[in-house]
């Protein structure tokens, strides 16, 4: 203990001894009135620390701080009088603040404060009242719906998927040229929802739609967070959306007076890529507004000066030589061209912008999340007259495997489809928000719903198999869930090769996608051949198919050697023998003997027979 | 597994230490994720799952816990009093373990230590004895006071009454050296009881009158290569990998175990897999280099003029050659030319 007299404690003021007081208590309290009274600023806390034997008063920035109803005499200083006037607007939050009826603790005055979680538990002993029971969560998960069902494992992941989902994410995304954007076609707000998401606006930039889901299997295609939707709800918009991507360029200058020039390069240009790739430019260069372009094809057209001076002045220096530095649309993508902006930067340089846009349509592989941490990949899209169907009619958009739900603990997405089918119905949103009702309470209020619109009351139904028309022989529960399509799409990371690009340096084939790389045979798949003992599937997969060359190799010193295509001889650095050997080697161990001779060490290379 | 042994056994040319290697390494991977606990002393005491593995595997000189397992002569193994006769032979105490304080009076040239009785009890040792263990170290007479021992050092030299007092903190009061803090145990099978102490000096733990040199044993593989030898220290690093894998409820075939303690072993010493052992051991200069050390091994190939063997698989996967493992590992008997000069048996 650092306090070894009991008799006063320390006052520390932002973290620095200011002084000693005889009694801790009443200092404490002395200042918490006053800051009640409105005589201090509501933003000075104050506590006192016990086990230190200090109070401890903060006023700097940088502490997360909570609103917390003040409780007299076991009785909430908000009282019902006060709530009327914050319903008829007569009175606002702030007037709270200043007339000490909530105040804000921080972490550290928290720890003096004991909160009733609502009006029933208070006692004696309590000095505050939670706003409201939902406010013992946070931002994140009390946005989403019946958070208090669900594992906190699975909010983790929501928080996650959140950020990844398309939706509405500007109302101005037509004016912005964002390097990329996502905008869902036909966002919806959802139909359960929560007073978080209804305070922070959220509605009016939704990011999903209210999807009809069914917990049915659907002959093993949704297995293994797979998912199985509906060709006619595809069709008519479900999950559909827009993907624009910005191209940017400008004329750059450089030291010595040249600089970039925006236009259709000549055939002359160093790097020329011939007559077709810029076709579709216009006069100035720049490609048109709704022209149809795909990979390969040039955006902007520019040309360069030559990275490297050279001596021009022999030449003539007529015709100045240019490099050219068109943008090309990269592989794998297509789209139409949605907007071309022409500007100019601070430093007076024209700068061109290119927007592309292109359709996204939910495809096998497109990556679909719940507001549950519930993520799904399709794996079937499923022509509508051979999905399942209920005796109304309805047919599901979305088929999930009931497997999904036990071992995540993810009863809330079960409720948010109960909860969205009752709301659905009624034409009604739902108060999704932590602890409003008990959950038992809601799935009675529900079932009431639905029973007197002449549905079951726990949301199960009899549905029908779409191929045969014969009902299958359990119910199946359904209902309504919001659902968002997140940005990871398959038509985006999609990359196919044979044959291709192969590095400079190591002749091994190049690796990424932007580069039409090849994937990696690692380490670990070499141990796996290794040790199944394929020898021979080995060296193709790291030789022959890799970076195979065949050296020339000196029988007499075992350097390496070369053919000289003008004498037409092979050539040994070191003797002058032309008796030589080809042998096959990896280009890498070629390069490790040059980087092993750069360091002055003779290599040589013994063969056999 | 006897009577289908042929199904179990190696072939040529199978590449047994790879199997080996990635039949650890796999379930390896699981144990960084769950440290598991034994309920149970030993697994409190001793470094277990993965650190111990490492231990193990990198041929530490010390075990971060050393144990030893004493048991203890047919009858004395029986009797509870017995034992703890004996454990009170072995027990490692420090002077400091049963030191309440210990006072220096450097104008008088005087240490005075004070004993805690407790403890001096429950060690089974007098005021006496502890008197004689001072005067025996430090070759001096010491007076016995009521609660201590008092040492007349007759000399005012600062720094010899200062060393004498840490020698003294130091001095081994009772049992054997190295032997470390030993508890009595009783195997719940037989109803045998048996020693643990925390060290591993089997080799002075064994000269104690009832102890049975036949089981006593310790998780210290170096201290039983000195004591036993190579064998046995093979023996004893197999039983360790077996024990910790079986701890965390790993199962993996023994075989694989075995071949990891032989080849630690194989050399007549004990070497650790990495930089300094194995790897750094093998005979081609490319597999070395690409190890660890590139530069390190290139340059002494180099000062050396070493020649590559070209025998084991990283160097051959590194210049593009078949690799001599598997299906790599067998050759023609009889060259191509050479069969031309075969003649065509005749039938007649």
């Amino acid at each position: 203990m650092i306090v070894s007299d009991k008799q006063k404690s320390y006052v520390y003021m932002n973290g620095k001894v200011v002084g000693t007081v005889q009694d801790p208590v009443s200092l404490v309290n002395e200042i918490r009135s006053a800051r009640r009274k409105g005589m201090l600023s509501g933003e000075v806390n104050v506590s006192f620390n016990e086990k230190l034997n200090s109070v401890n008063i903060n006023t700097d920035r940088g502490r997360i701080r909570k609103p917390y109803v003040i409780l007299e005499n076991g009785q909430p200083k908000l009282t019902k009088d006060l709530i009327e006037k914050l319903k008829s607007k007569e009175i606002n939050f702030n007037y709270l603040l200043r007339n000490g009826i909530v105040e804000y603790l921080d972490a550290e005055e928290e720890e003096n404060a004991l909160v009733a979680l609502s009006e029933k538990d208070i006692t004696e002993r309590h000095t505050h009242l939670e706003v409201d029971i939902s406010s013992i969560f946070g931002f994140t998960i009390n946005t989403s719906p019946y958070p208090e069902h669900n594992s906190l494992a699975r909010h983790a992941m929501l928080a996650n998927f959140t950020k990844q989902a398309q939706g509405l994410y500007a109302t101005n995304f037509n004016q912005r040229f964002d390097s990329r954007a996502y905008v869902l076609f036909y966002p919806q707000r959802p139909i359960v929802t929560t007073a978080a998401y209804d305070t922070v606006k959220m509605p009016r930039h939704p990011s999903g739609q209210n999807f009809v889901v069914a917990l049915s299997t659907y002959y093993g295609y949704n297995m293994a967070d797979a998912i199985v939707i509906n060709r006619a709800a595809v069709d008519r918009g479900l999950g559909r959306s827009m993907f624009y991507k910005t191209y940017a360029d400008e004329e750059r200058r450089y030291p010595g007076g040249q600089r970039d020039r925006f236009k259709v390069p000549p055939p002359t240009a160093d790097g020329y890529m011939g007559e077709h790739v810029y076709s579709k430019l216009s006069e100035d260069g720049i490609i048109e507004p709704e022209m149809e372009v795909s990979e390969g094809d040039a955006l902007i057209g520019k040309v360069a000066p030559p990275r490297f001076l050279e001596e021009n002045l022999g030449a003539g220096g007529l015709e100045e030589k240019m490099r050219d530095d068109t943008a090309v649309l990269k592989t794998g993508e297509r789209g139409v061209v949605d907007s071309v902006v022409f500007t100019e930067s601070t430093g007076a340089t024209k700068i061109v912008k290119v927007r592309i846009r292109s359709l996204r349509i939910p495809e096998n592989g497109d990556k679909f999340a719940s507001r549950h941490g519930q993520k799904g990949v399709v794996a079937l899209i499923v022509p509508p007259e051979d999905m399942p169907f209920t005796a109304d009619g309805i047919v599901p958009d979305l088929l999930l495997n009931p497997h999904s739900i036990p071992t995540r603990l993810t009863f809330g997405h079960l409720l948010e489809t109960l909860g969205g089918k009752a709301g659905a119905i009624n034409g009604e949103l739902v108060d999704g928000t932590a602890f409003s009702e008990a959950g038992s309470d809601r799935i009675e209020n529900y079932g009431k719903t639905l029973e007197s619109h002449g549905f079951e009351r726990y949301g199960n139904e009899v549905l029908y198999d779409g191929m045969t028309g014969m009902p299958f022989k359990s119910t199946i529960f359904n209902g309504v869930v919001y659902y968002n399509r997140l940005y990871h799409m398959v038509s985006n990371k999609i990359q196919v090769r044979s044959r291709g690009k192969v590095q400079i340096l190591t002749h091994q084939p190049t690796e990424g996608k932007a580069r039409q790389g090849a994937l990696r045979f690692g380490e670990m798949e070499r141990d796996a051949l290794i040790g199944y003992g394929a020898s021979l599937l080995l060296k193709e997969r790291l030789l022959d198919q890799s970076d195979k060359a065949v050296v020339l190799v000196c029988k007499e010193c075992g350097s390496l050697g070369y053919y000289d295509h003008i004498k037409k001889t092979m050539v040994c650095p070191l003797t002058k023998t032309t008796d030589f050997v080809e042998v096959e080697i990896s280009y890498a161990f070629k390069v490790l003997l040059d980087e092993i001779r750069s360091l002055h060490i003779m290599t040589s290379i013994k063969l056999n027979e | 597994m006897a009577e289908n042994k042929n199904e179990y056994s190696v072939e040529y040319g199978d590449p047994v230490g790879m199997i080996a290697a990635q039949s650890v390494g796999e379930p390896g991977t699981q144990m960084i994720l769950r440290s598991f606990h034994l309920a149970g002393i030993e697994s409190t005491i001793s470094t277990s799952g993965l650190p111990r593995i490492i231990e193990l595997v990198d041929a530490k000189k010390k075990p971060s816990t050393p144990i030893t397992y004493i048991y203890l002569d047919g009858k004395i193994g029986k009797d509870f009093d017995k034992a703890t006769e004996t454990l009170k032979k072995i027990n490692e105490v420090r002077m400091s373990s049963i030191a309440k304080r210990i006072l220096e009076n450097f104008s008088k040239g005087k240490i005075k230590v004070v004993l805690d009785k407790q403890e001096l009890e429950s060690e089974g040792i007098t005021i006496k004895q502890v008197a004689a263990k001072i005067d025996k170290a430090l070759n001096l007479e010491s007076k016995v006071e009521d609660n201590g021992v008092v040492v007349n050092m007759h000399t005012r030299n600062l720094k010899e009454i200062r060393a004498a007092t840490i020698n003294i903190m130091k001095m081994l009061v009772s049992g054997v050296d190295g032997a470390g803090k030993a508890t009595i145990r009783r195997d719940d099978k037989t109803g045998e009881f048996y020693l643990v102490s925390a060290g591993s000096n089997i080799e002075g733990i064994m000269q104690v009158e009832g102890v049975d040199k036949e089981r006593t044993t310790t998780n210290d593989v170096f201290a039983i290569y000195r004591l036993f030898g190579i064998e046995a220290a093979r023996n004893a690093l197999a039983f360790e990998l077996k024990k910790t894998l079986k701890e965390q409820k790993i199962s993996v075939d023994e075989r694989h175990l075995n071949l990891i303690a032989d080849a630690m072993t194989a050399s007549g010493s004990i070497k650790g897999v990495g930089r300094h052992g194995l790897s750094g051991e093998k005979h081609s200069v490319f597999a070395r280099a690409a190890y660890e050390e590139t530069l390190k091994h290139l340059i002494h190939a180099a000062a050396f003029g070493e020649v590559d063997p070209m025998r084991g698989v990283t160097e051959n996967i590194l210049v593009g050659k078949q690799i001599p493992i598997g299906t790599g590992s067998v050759k023609l008997a009889i060259k191509k030319e050479d069969m031309a000069k075969i003649k065509p048996a005749s039938h007649k």
